[in-house]
């Protein structure tokens, strides 16, 4: 499936140490946000790394889940951060 | 779904933050990209690259396979984590199956199956007359199945290439690309290039899935096992070839996706260059991206884990669970 994550730390290290743990699995996409395709059980290891980290009463993080990657579709306007290209 | 990466330009592999970074130099700056682990299955190397063993080491904890190919586009070796799927009963039955004669040989015959099934579905589905093929299919198939070595079924085998290559001027709307005969080390024109470039590929993904599984990947069949390489996977890579590696080259050329400005000049267009290279490889990579639907499994199943499904074959072959029969594509 392919999923969006976007998240909201107010604490320097804690932000740290989400995107560390997003970046092992997503790509970066721009500040904040991370996508990419992954599997269900990935998704599922992903998460229980941040619930470890995170401070539940502060902190916000957003899944969007789509099950068929098919289904979405990216525009951009303006630059393009980062492609997700595996031909560099 | 993990995916392959294909490295085509120079720069350096490094880890950091546990996650693999790529660095190039692009108009004296460094841009660094980061390739989620957990989503690398295998890592191909055409460019120039540093690593160091931080990174190498990286890799290996999470078994990801990274294949070096030199400048030409020849497989120089790979970098294959310590395996951890090992089974020592599995091998000792591969031997068994290699040393007897009988068993070498059916499974050899099946390779070649596999491979001049899926040749003659290339030649029907590109609507070749049926009798210019004939003799491949009433003559020389129907003989392999009668052959005692494995010496004597690669004669055979080579007389049916020679015909299907001979076949290729028929497929290919471009007389640039036309064969006159197939020769590698080194391709002497465009079309021995392309073929040469996408049957390493194939080699080096068969040798991927073969290291993900239990199987040994020296103990050969139909190729003889003292060929300093991983021999397996050039038995499985036979009936992979024509099954994927063909169509593509054919779609590349008749689409007029590639030309001869793909290839390098200087070297009388017998390789690719770096835009050739990435074209042929995008291709590749959404052929093996394509779904069919398995009639056993019953489920989606794509073309790179058709791959896999046939070491599994082989597993319950060897230990008499399942006798082996070649994949055919029944679409």
């Amino acid at each position: 499936m392919y999923v969006i994550v976007t998240y909201d730390i107010t604490d320097d290290k804690r932000l740290n140490k989400v995107r560390k743990v997003l970046k092992k699995y997503l790509y970066w996409c721009q500040l904040s946000t991370f996508e990419g395709e992954i599997s269900e059980g990935k998704l599922e290891k992903c998460k229980s790394e941040i619930f470890d980290i995170i401070n539940f009463e502060e902190d916000s993080i957003y899944f969007f889940e789509v099950k068929n990657p098919k289904n979405i579709v990216k525009k951009v306007i303006g630059i393009e951060k980062n492609y997700m290209d595996n031909i560099l | 779904m993990a995916r392959r990466f294909y490295i085509n330009s120079n720069g350096r592999i490094r880890r950091k933050e546990n996650t693999l970074y790529f660095e190039r130099e692009i108009d004296g700056e460094i841009e660094k990209k980061a390739l989620p682990i957990n989503d690398i299955d295998s890592i191909y190397i055409f460019g120039e690259i540093n690593i160091n063993t931080k990174a190498l080491n990286f890799l290996a904890q999470n078994d990801i396979p990274l294949h070096i190919f030199n400048y030409y586009g020849y497989y120089s070796g790979s970098f294959l984590p310590r395996k951890k799927n090992v089974s020592g009963s599995l091998i000792v039955e591969q031997v068994k199956h290699h040393i007897d004669n009988q068993k070498r040989q059916y499974l050899a015959i099946s390779f070649i199956e596999g491979a001049v099934y899926h040749i003659l579905r290339n030649l029907r589905k590109n609507g070749i007359n049926k009798d210019d093929y004939q003799d491949i299919e009433k003559e020389l198939f129907p003989k392999i199945f009668k052959t005692k070595t494995p010496e004597e079924l690669m004669a055979i085998e080579g007389n049916i290439r020679d015909k299907y290559y001979q076949l290729f001027n028929k497929i290919i709307e471009n007389e640039n690309f036309y064969i006159e005969k197939r020769d590698k080390r080194p391709p002497s024109n465009p079309i021995n290039a392309l073929i040469s470039f996408g049957n390493t590929l194939m080699y080096n993904t068969v040798l991927t899935e073969i290291y993900r599984t239990q199987l040994e990947p020296t103990i050969s069949y139909l190729h003889s096992p003292q060929e300093k390489r991983f021999s397996l996977s050039l038995d499985l890579a036979e009936i992979f070839k024509p099954f994927i590696v063909d169509p593509i080259i054919f779609s590349l050329i008749n689409n007029q996706v590639i030309s001869l400005n793909d290839f390098d000049t200087d070297l009388n267009y017998a390789y690719l260059n770096e835009e050739g290279r990435k074209k042929f490889l995008k291709a590749y990579e959404e052929k093996l991206a394509k779904t069919i639907k398995h009639r056993k499994l019953k489920r989606k199943v794509s073309y790179k884990q058709l791959i896999r499904l046939e070491c599994y074959k082989l597993i319950k072959h060897f230990i008499e669970d399942e006798d082996y029969k070649p994949f055919k594509a029944w679409w």
